[in-house]
């Protein structure tokens, strides 16, 4: 069941473009827009990897909240989850090879992304607990992305409604974490403040401090964190509650 | 229950909202080998019952089998699956098996005529092929009970015919239970040897085929066609309930019998002679079952 899984995520091609292609293209194209001026070659590591790590934080919001909710709506309105426990095959099982095959695929995804970062940016060096906070940062966002993909898309039950509101979600996140063009910065206050609650912030505007190693105040980072997990479990506690 | 009894379910009732689905009082039992069509007009209960028997809706009373829910095998009528894979794919994923790696698999694959279709998607399948491709993992189950909810519904006569062929000539010589919902009866001449009849969500009569045409329909029924000569040549005959494009007259005697096929060859007129005719027994079991509610029957 673990390869069906692989093979099931593998074969939306949504995953490929907006998990894969778009950070990809995202990463590479802003980056060289952002530099194209700067003179200070410190200055262009500085920038390259802020943008770097920053949109990292779409491959999980576009593999696993995105993807998997669509995916996972598109299946209930089906029945194929209700079909296959009819064939002894219990849910559990299959929320766990689905979150065993979305950690797989999302590791190839960051594999090629660092690869391309590599190959074609002008990245500064990680030092070794900056770029072990990154996994693990990214691992927790990615947990939390699906419990909330897993819980809108068992609320909703539908593939419009899931993919409406994920993408929603999805530009939202995009845009309070200032990939759109407006950095935290220079967001009203009251955007700031709702930035703040998304971890997704924290990986455009801080992790660079993190990534070389300089000090850095976790309790805020920790606390969108918390507030995004919070978020999660609310809705799958709804969404099991709907369901039972 | 008693040691051959698979399944067995008493006072039950399913409520969808504030209507009452399926109400069953009187015990029904399923035991090992029996071969059930249940039958029953739209809105009858047929699928609420697979449906609270499975688990997968709510239901007061009690339903009872001493069989793991792993050895339900169940056809359900809508079944959907993954497109993003061939249907080889989902089919050894489900049954965890490499089709190269089970002569079974095979045989069930060459038998149903689906080798072709393995490289398919779900969503090319024709609507005969879906089916196919269902039973396929159904019957590699084996289970000791399987439920079939119109395997053959939108599909076209000969797939149809050829499709429940196949199905009474796999399981001739088996000892698994079946339990078949369908609409067409002659399907279910083929597969079945106890009849379940709902209406509305009650139990009209549950037994051996053979008991109830006997109880409804008497020793064996001469079917014709209804057309006004036939009508005339019959008008002072006594008459089984039907459906109206047919006239169906009991044999009580083997006397009768012959008074009647005599008058049919004598006017060079066609008909059926049967002792199990499921659509008679039908008919004639629900006009029982409206008279003691003191309705009219309506087919």
């Amino acid at each position: 069941m673990m390869l069906y899984e692989l093979r099931n995520i593998t074969g939306n091609p949504f995953v490929h473009i907006f998990g894969i292609g778009m950070p990809l293209f995202m990463a590479v194209f802003i980056t060289r827009t952002a530099v194209s001026e700067m003179t200070d070659a410190a200055m262009v590591k500085n920038v390259s990897t802020s943008i770097f790590l920053g949109i990292g934080a779409l491959i999980p919001m576009a593999t696993v909240l995105m993807g998997y909710a669509v995916l996972h709506a598109q299946e209930l309105e089906k029945g194929i989850p209700e079909r296959l426990r009819l064939f002894g095959i219990k849910n559990y099982v299959t929320i766990c090879n689905r979150a065993l095959s979305e950690l797989i695929f999302l590791s190839v995804a960051f594999a090629l992304y660092f690869l391309t970062g590599i190959l074609f940016m002008d990245l500064e060096a990680p030092v070794f607990s900056g770029f072990i906070l990154y996994v693990i940062c990214i691992a927790c966002f990615s947990a939390i992305c699906f419990a909330i993909g897993h819980a809108i898309a068992a609320l909703a039950k539908r593939f419009s409604v899931t993919y409406c509101i994920t993408m929603l979600v999805y530009f939202a996140c995009m845009m309070l974490g200032g990939m759109m063009g407006i950095s935290y910065e220079n967001m009203p206050s009251v955007l700031q403040a709702a930035a703040k609650l998304l971890p997704v912030t924290y990986f455009s505007r801080d992790f660079f401090t993190i990534w070389t190693g300089e000090t850095y105040n976790f309790i805020s980072m920790i606390q969108a964190y918390l507030f995004f997990g919070a978020v999660a479990g609310i809705l799958l506690f709804a969404a099991i509650r709907k369901n039972t | 229950m008693e040691q051959s009894a698979l399944l067995s379910i008493e006072n039950l009732t399913v409520r969808y909202g504030k209507d009452t689905a399926l109400q069953i009082e009187s015990p029904i039992i399923i035991e090992e080998g029996d071969r059930v069509g249940i039958i029953g007009s739209n809105g009858a209960g047929k699928s609420t019952l697979i449906k609270s028997i499975l688990g997968l809706v709510h239901y007061e009373g009690s339903i009872h089998t001493r069989l793991q829910m792993e050895q339900i095998a169940t056809h359900m009528q809508f079944n959907e699956y993954t497109d993003a894979m061939p249907t080889k794919h989902i089919m050894e994923a489900i049954l965890q098996t490499k089709i190269s790696r089970s002569q079974k698999l095979r045989d069930l694959i060459d038998y149903f005529e689906f080798g072709d279709c393995l490289r398919k998607k779900y969503s090319r399948l024709s609507g005969g092929q879906r089916q196919r491709f269902t039973i396929i993992m159904v019957m590699m189950q084996d289970a000791p009970l399987t439920f079939y909810d119109e395997v053959t519904s939108g599909l076209d006569f000969e797939t149809r015919q050829k499709l429940v062929e196949k199905l009474a000539s796999w399981y001739q010589d088996r000892d698994s239970s079946l339990c078949i919902v369908s609409h067409y009866y002659e399907e279910l001449e083929q597969l079945a040897d106890k009849l379940l009849i709902l209406d509305k969500g009650h139990v009209i009569d549950y037994g051996q085929k053979e008991d109830l045409f006997r109880k409804y329909c008497g020793r064996a029924v001469i079917v014709l066609n209804n057309s006004t000569e036939n009508e005339q040549l019959f008008w002072s005959y006594e008459k089984l309930a039907s459906p109206a494009h047919l006239i169906a007259l009991p044999c009580e005697t083997e006397e009768k019998e012959k008074e009647l096929t005599a008058l049919l060859l004598a006017h060079n007129k066609n008909y059926t002679r049967s002792s199990t005719d499921i659509e008679m027994i039908y008919a004639n079991a629900k006009k029982a079952f409206l008279e003691r509610q003191g309705k009219e029957c309506e087919l």
